[in-house]
């Protein structure tokens, strides 16, 4: 997941500098929210932070 | 009316040099990875991915012009960034709680720091105070701009200056995307902090 946020990355900068394109603002959200959900993963929130989920 | 005295030019001009300082700091981060041999743990990764989105967000501002929208982009990443990298910190800043049992304990030893320090501070506090200096600095720009100057015709000197910016920038998060492809695969990322590239374990089939 963490090679697609990436990429998704990857994709934004390149049609950012080829075609100026003002849609570029979708990949880098999706690449944070792909971000968001392997943080959520990551956390082992019951041993770290005391909260059972 | 001017409603600030920041130019869109000087705007561009500032975003252009935020974009190529956090493109210092992914390539610094580079430097310590490769000379140290410490691959990147998942939440350092994550910490790169919203530093990339600040860099687009800004690259967005210096190649279509100044915009709230684009501002917006670096807020958000900026955001997850610091969330991120404070968890980080928060980790490693209490060495009386072993991960391990989730309970505190007397050993001072159980969480070491994560990777090598940069004058004195390690990646993560770094990483902390980067973006909240982000944050702060989009939000004294949204007082002083001036986003009813927008220039007919922008400087050629500047476009030129922004394309090779950019450029830059797209192959610096494109190498990335690779050393990421080659560490994670398509999977979970290592945490051990050694010399684990998943391409090397894929093709030695252990």
């Amino acid at each position: 997941m963490m090679t697609t946020a990436m990429l998704l990355l990857t994709v934004s900068c390149v049609f950012l500098w080829w075609h100026k394109a003002q849609w570029v603002w979708l990949p880098v959200m999706a690449a944070l929210v792909l971000g968001l959900i392997i943080f959520v993963n990551d956390v082992d929130f019951s041993t770290n932070l005391g909260i059972q989920l | 009316m001017r409603e600030g005295f920041l130019s869109p030019e000087l705007e561009r001009v500032l975003n252009l040099l935020g974009m190529l300082g956090i493109v210092g700091v992914i390539l610094g981060s580079y430097v310590y990875q490769f000379s140290y041999r410490e691959l990147p743990c998942t939440l350092c990764l994550l910490q790169r991915v919203a530093m990339i989105g600040v860099a687009v967000g800004a690259a967005m501002n210096v190649m279509i012009g100044p915009d709230t929208r684009h501002y917006g982009v670096c807020l958000v990443s900026s955001v997850f960034g610091i969330a991120i990298a404070f968890r980080q910190s928060l980790l490693h800043m209490n060495p009386f709680f072993d991960k391990k049992t989730g309970q505190p304990t007397l050993e001072a030893t159980s969480n070491p720091p994560f990777g090598q320090e940069v004058f004195g501070l390690n990646l993560y506090i770094w990483s902390v105070i980067i973006f909240t200096v982000v944050f702060l600095a989009i939000g004294l720009v949204q007082l002083i701009r001036d986003p009813s100057s927008w220039p007919a015709r922008e400087p050629a000197w500047l476009s030129r200056l922004a394309s090779l910016g950019v450029g830059l920038l797209a192959i610096v998060i494109a190498s990335q995307a690779v050393l990421v492809f080659m560490e994670c695969g398509f999977g979970d990322c290592p945490n051990d902090g050694g010399w684990n590239w998943w391409i090397f374990r894929s093709s030695t089939g252990s």
